[in-house]
Formats: structure tokens, sequence, C-alpha cells
């Protein structure tokens, strides 16, 4: 063979490369360099980029950044916006690396913009079958990053590379058959060497699982189901085949911690969600935290939040690590919002439960036993006829993401009070169908229940001060150093809460139901803070002198 | 849905059953849905359930926070059956609207037609006992309703317009609201009482309340916008401004209002 064109062929491959990433660099924004693994797990110390879904590793949502601080929230102004060309509602969370802002959009699409400006680099649209089997909305929540590659998932249930630079597909790999139910809308988390991803799809029937890919390659590393097969310890916790369909999606982004070397991530509800006589049993390890080796992918130990689920309380939040004081020493817990409306404190290292305590409305349950197991309210599970049972399906939280202040160690929770009419029916399972066994009704208009942004206390589990505000809000919460909590209403308020006191600062109109949590970033020294709200991302800052 | 209705719903359903039975040589564009017997209202309702619930609702009342509408009155993309046929088939592009799987029959999609067909009331098929040109004289005249309510763009401002208020409510429920009018009231018809810093009161209908302000309109039709850090206090009540008909009109004349009322519609 002759060598002769293939070192020709190299070299012309790397002239444009290499103009390229010149043009990429400007004079204002510092040059855009790899995101190594070194720089996530020390993420907290380079508060001038959102590197992750969560901000942190431990997804605390705090930022070091305290420009705009309760002193001077009130000189926000808004510096930029961008339209998200599909209509449809934005759940993003933008990551931004040295002045570069990534923006997922609906249904399964990316852009890159300049996170000064909010003008774009470049746009990613990921082509989607007509035929897709969601749920709930057509969304994206954000990327992970590694290196200079992006990773996305999407609707189709497939785990995208992208390069950062170009936008450009470095490989698409088909994570489960979207026909048979499979979806996935989450933020991926980097850990280590390995993309690490959860799956979507808890209402037609599927077998969840969390996964780790080779990021250069694509190729699975390994698979770690969240409902154990026969012969494995959990399984007998489900009657007959159950398990096979027994859903326990994973359709929200985890957290890590390089320290103990444990992956946290939760599972969802168990299938059908309000029918459990086809299984039952306490449907091991739906409705659960998962803590797995971070190398292999290992079950260490799992807290189940909700053993036999019949409302669908997913235990999708995103789990928040902190060390804290607790009973006179130091402890590595996690903390849990949970949608079946109880508040808990974990020991992360073990599992062991130590604080619990209701934060919202709920009747479905008389109290948490000492081991954190919640003791039932007879009589409370879906009828044919209906039944009133509190949280609603939506639950007193959900997804979004919660908050903890580094200032003030209180947890901030998005949280709801209301009911609804549970009703129970019989269904067969058909791959790819919905497989639910029943619904909810609501029987007030919505504005005759309450949301509020609750603080609490997670050595005691007490509530530490309330702000109300208009019913349902699925806004996320973000904390800075400014002394601030950061986040938006059903009814389009982006706003600022003091992280002590609970009392209002600042808020704006954006005029659309806001889905994301907030994030922020600075550039050159100055800070923002980005909020989607209805189809558009919008970027704030301090009022120019 | 109480007896009233569901009885007048099953007299349509028969009636029109039989209609298609004599046309059934027809092609289905033009006779309408020919799966439509109370076995495939309930096999759509089946159907609705699983497959539908999660957006529009287990009771078909829409929801806000998916974008799904409200199917169980007047549909705004559909005017026909086969208007629903084919948004059911084909989904409605750049939404959460998705199309339902290319293998579930024709019949079945037919069936749901069939059931959300049944959600609202066509005025054809009912035999309602009032006199609609005595509900028109009774709204304006010892009634009073017109003080409160618009038609067609005559009448007072206190209440909602009604000059298509057939369209989404049903003979049972207009009933309902003429002689228990705080039962069900939307809360943009809730009154605010609102205290300023300086103690002056104003009360007025709900137009609208957010997490940081409210909007009223008070008796005399002034709007007033308040930010809620600005004010003492604000209250809410839930009921309706509205009068019983119990004690003032006699049982026919409210017979007479719900088919006036009822009658109310886009082609009047």
């Amino acid at each position: 063979m002759n060598r002769f064109p293939l070192l020709l062929t190299t070299v012309f491959l790397a002239l444009p490369l290499q103009a390229q990433e010149d043009e990429f660099q400007t004079v204002i924004t510092p040059a855009f360099s790899p995101v190594t693994w070194e720089r996530l797990v020390n993420a907290e110390s380079e508060p001038e980029n959102w590197m992750m879904y969560s901000g942190t590793l431990d997804s605390q949502r705090y930022s070091r950044l305290d420009q705009i601080n309760t002193g001077n929230v009130t000189e926000l102004e808004m510096k930029w916006s961008y339209q998200i060309p599909v209509i449809d509602r934005a759940e993003t969370v933008p990551t931004v690396v040295d002045g570069i802002m990534f923006i997922t959009e609906a249904p399964s699409n990316l852009t890159a913009v300049d996170a000064r400006t909010g003008r774009v680099y470049w746009r990613y649209d990921h082509e989607l079958p007509e035929d897709l089997r969601i749920c709930c909305g057509r969304n994206n929540r954000g990327v992970a990053i590694l290196g200079e590659t992006l990773f996305m998932s999407t609707l189709d249930a497939h785990l995208v590379a992208i390069d950062a630079r170009t936008g450009n597909v470095l490989w698409d790999v088909e994570v489960a058959d979207y026909e048979a139910g499979y979806s996935k809308t989450a933020a991926p988390l980097i850990v280590k060497d390995k993309v690490v991803t959860g799956i979507a799809g808890g209402e037609f029937g599927i077998r969840g699982f969390i996964d780790a890919y080779d990021p250069v390659t694509g190729d699975l590393e390994w698979r770690t189901y969240a409902i154990p097969g026969p012969g494995e310890p959990g399984n007998e916790s489900w009657s007959g085949d159950s398990w096979k369909t027994g859903g326990a999606a994973t359709w929200i982004t985890g957290s890590y911690d390089p320290d103990l070397n444990l992956i946290y991530w939760g599972t969802g509800n168990p299938g059908p969600d309000w029918n459990g006589d086809v299984r039952l049993g306490d449907n091991l390890y739906s409705d659960s935290a998962l803590a797995l080796d971070g190398d292999t992918g290992e079950i260490a130990w799992h807290f189940q939040f909700t053993p036999h689920d019949v409302h669908d309380y997913d235990s999708i939040q995103v789990p928040i690590l902190a060390d804290i004081e607790y009973q006179g020493s130091t402890r590595k817990v996690m903390m849990w919002a949970n949608r079946n409306a109880f508040f808990y404190t974990i020991d992360r290292e073990t599992g062991e439960f130590l604080e619990g305590k209701a934060y919202a409305s709920q009747t479905w349950a008389q109290g948490l036993d000492p081991n954190g197991r919640p003791i039932r309210v007879p009589g409370m599970a879906p009828t044919y006829e209906g039944i009133l049972v509190s949280p609603p399906i939506v639950g007193a939280t959900n997804w979004y993401s919660p908050g903890y202040s580094q200032q003030t160690g209180l947890f901030y929770v998005t949280s709801f009070d209301g009911e609804q009419e549970f009703f129970k029916r019989d269904e067969d399972y058909e791959e790819g169908e919905r497989f639910t066994g029943g619904g909810g009704r609501y029987n007030q208009p919505m504005d005759a229940f309450h949301s509020s942004i609750r603080a609490i206390n997670p050595a005691t589990a007490e509530i530490e001060w309330e702000f109300p505000i208009m019913p349902r809000s699925s806004a996320g919460i973000t904390t800075t150093a400014g002394g601030i909590v950061f986040t938006g209403s059903a009814d389009g308020y982006f706003f600022a809460l003091d992280a002590a006191s609970g009392e209002e600062l600042w808020h704006i109109s954006l005029g659309a139901r806001v889905h994301a949590a907030p994030m922020t970033y600075a550039i050159d020294g100055e800070q923002f803070v980005t909020i989607a709200s209805g189809n558009v991302v919008y970027t704030f800052g301090l009022k120019d002198d | 849905m109480g007896n009233l209705t569901t009885q007048l719903r099953h007299l349509a359903t028969v009636a029109f059953s039989g209609l298609l039975l004599a046309t059934s040589n027809s092609l289905a564009e033009d006779a309408g849905n020919l799966y439509n017997t109370n076995f495939d209202i309930n096999a759509g309702l089946k159907y609705f359930e699983r497959q539908c619930s999660r957006c529009h609702g287990f009771d078909a009342k829409g929801n806000d926070e998916t974008g799904a509408p409200d199917l169980t009155g007047r549909l705004s993309r559909a005017s026909s059956e086969v208007g629903i046929f084919n948004i059911i088939r084909t989904g409605i592009p750049g939404t959460a609207m998705l199309p339902v799987a290319a293998d579930l029959p024709d019949a079945q999609v037919w069936q749901l037609v069939a059931y959300i067909s049944s959600l609202s009331t066509d005025p054809a098929n009912i035999d309602l006992p009032g006199l609609v040109a005595n509900g028109a004289r009774l709204f304006t005249n010892k009634g009073d309703c017109s003080s409160c309510h618009m038609i067609d763009g005559q009448g007072g401002r206190q209440g909602p317009d009604l000059s298509r208020v057939g369209e989404r409510r049903s003979p049972e429920e207009l009933l309902s609201d003429m002689l228990n009018p705080h039962a069900d009231v939307a809360p943009r018809w809730w009154t605010m009482r609102v205290t300023d810093r300086d103690g002056v009161v104003r009360e007025g209908l709900r137009m609208n309340e957010d997490s940081f302000s409210l909007r009223i309109m008070d008796i005399d039709a002034n709007l007033w916008s308040y930010p809620k850090n600005q004010i003492a206090s604000f209250e809410r009540l839930e009921t309706s401004t509205m009068p019983s008909y119990t004690q003032t009109l006699s049982d026919s004349e409210v017979d007479d209002l719900v088919a006036y009322l009822f009658s109310l519609r886009k082609e009047n």
C-alpha cells in the first residue's frame, strides 16, 4: 500500500480543524478547554461554569457565585433571550463551559450559543420516528459533557454523543427499543470515564435499568436493572412474572460521591401504576434510591420509599448529597423530598434512615416507622369507583430539582398540597402499549390547591419556612452564595427568595409556565442567571453601570 | 355526570344508531360513525382511559399543564366525527398529540370517536321540556339574567358570557347552575376581598390571581390590579355572586330557561 496519500489526507484534515478552533475563540470569551473528570469532580471551585445538570456531582445546585446577592438582586435585568424554534415546553437546564452554553430543546434537539449573547454557534436536530411511545410530553432536560463531547438522551431511547465544537454526531446508540415503550429525557451523568444514564417508560410496562457507556465508543460497559431478575435478591418481591413488566424507570439524573465511589439514582413507579393486584409484594427496587458501585454498577444498598406503590409516587427526584451536623457528629447524608410527600435524610454510606417527616399534605400514610418504611392508612388504594387521596398523581413534588444551600444548611423543595380521585382498571400487558391500570381525576379546580417553596432542616426534617405560590409549580431550585434561592412558578414568574428567611427579594413575569430549573454562571467576572420559561431561555444579570 | 344527562345521551345514541342502520350503505365519511352503540362507547371509554387519559385527564376535561384540551365540549380542531377520527389516526404534527398505533383497526378508532362524541350533547337529539322563546323572555325580564350576563354583546359583565353556553354546558349542568349556583364555581367567578395598607377594602370578581399579584373587577366594572406584597391582606370567597332561582322561578320557568340557554350556540 502506498503510504503517501494517507499522510496527505491527514494533513488536509488537520488544517480545517485548526482553523475551526481558532474561529471558535473570541476576544471576550475564554478558550473552551476540554472538560476533564478532575474538572467535574471540582466543579464547585469553578462556579463560572455549570458543567452538569445539577451543577455539581452532589447535586446541591449551590453556586459559590455571590456577585448577585440579597443586597442587589433587585437590580437584575434581562441580558438576552433565546427562542427555541420547535414550539413545546422547555424543561432544559443549560450547561455552560467557558462561555459556551448548551441548550437542549424539545423534542430531542441541542443548540450551542454564546453564553454572553444567546446567539447560536450550531444546532443539532435529532431525527425521530413518528410513532414514539412517550407518556408525558416531548421533553429533554439537559446534557452531560466530558472532554469535548456532549452526551444527550433522545425520545426514541437513544444516547447520542455530539462534538461540543461543531454539533457533529460522534456516535448514536440505541439504549432500548422505543417500540417497546422505552424513551429517554434526562441528562446523563459523567462518572469518571463513563456516561451513566437512565431510562423512561414506566407507563409502558418496561423493566427499568441504569446503564454506563464508554464515552469514546458508545459501548455499553454495564447495565444494572432496577428490578432484579430470577435468582437475584428482591425478585421474590414480585408475584409471578410481574417483574418482567414492573416499570421502575430511572428517568431523572442521579448524583455521585467520589470519596465513597457510589452513584445515587432514583427509580420510578412499579407498573401497572394504579393496579397493584397483579404485582403483589414490595416490588423492589421501584420507588427507591439505589446506591451503585461507581465502577461496576453493582447495587451497594437500596432504600425503598414506597413499597408496593399504587399511586404513581415515583422516587424520581435528584438526590442531594451533603455532609451535615446530625446529633452531634458530621454525617454524610442524602436528602430526599419524595413525591409521596415525605422528606428523608439518609446516611449515604450505608442507606440507614435517619430522619423523615411529611413536608406536604398527605392522607395515604400514618407516618414512617423507625426504618423509614411508611405505615399505610388502610383502604387508600385506588378503586374502580375512585377514592380521594393526597398527594395526587403528580405528587407533593416530582422530577424538578430541589436545592441545598451550604450557607443556611437548608434543603429547598417546590411542593404541592393537592388531592385527587384515584381509579383502578384491569389491563393486560401488550408490548409498546400503555400499562397503567387506572388513572386520576381532580375534583376541584387547580386554583383551590396550594403550592409553595419549602425550606427543610435536614437534621430534623422540620419545615423552617415556606413561601406560597400558585399551584402547581414544576420549577426547580438553585441556591447561591449570594444568599439567594432562585426558582420559578406555574404562572410564569422567575423570582428570588432570601435563602435564610424565605422573604421575597425580586420577581419578574416571564409570561409562560416555568418547567425548568435555573442555573448560574459567569463570564469575565460578570454573573448571570438563566431560566427557561415556556419556549424561551432568558438570561439575567445586574444592570450595567 | 348525572342521571338526566345520561338518560338524554342514551336516547340520543339509540336515535342516532337507528338513523345509521337505515343508511348503512353510505360511506363512513357521509354517514358518520358506524360504531356508535353503547357497547362501542364503552369500548372507546376503555381505550381512552388507557391511552389518552394521561394527557387529557381521566374525565377528558383536559390539562393545562400538558396542553391537552378539554374534550367534553366543542372541539376546536374537529367539527365532525370524521375530523375526530383523522386527528386520532394521524395525530397533530408538532405537538404531543401522537398518532395511535398504525395497526390499530379503524373499528377501534371509531369506537374512540364514539366515546368522545358521547361527551358532548348533540342538541338535535335532545327533547327538552322547556320552551326556548319563553326562556329568552325570562332571561331579560323576570329572571333578570341579562343584568349580569351578556349574550351576543348585550347584557351585564358580572357573570360569564353565555352567547355559546349550550356548547359547553349540558342541560343538567345548566339546571344545577341555576338552582345551586355555589356548587361548581369556576375560579374566575370567585370573589376577592382586598384590604390595602390604608385599611380600604375593595371587593370584586377574581379576574386573575397569580403568585405575586391579583386583578379584580368591582361591581361597577372597574378593573383593579394589586401586587400582593403591597396590600395588607386578601381573602378569597369561593362562592358565586349569582342568586339561586329555586324561590323566584317556577319549575316550568326554569325548564324554559334551560331550553333557551342550551340553544345558545355558534350557529344560532
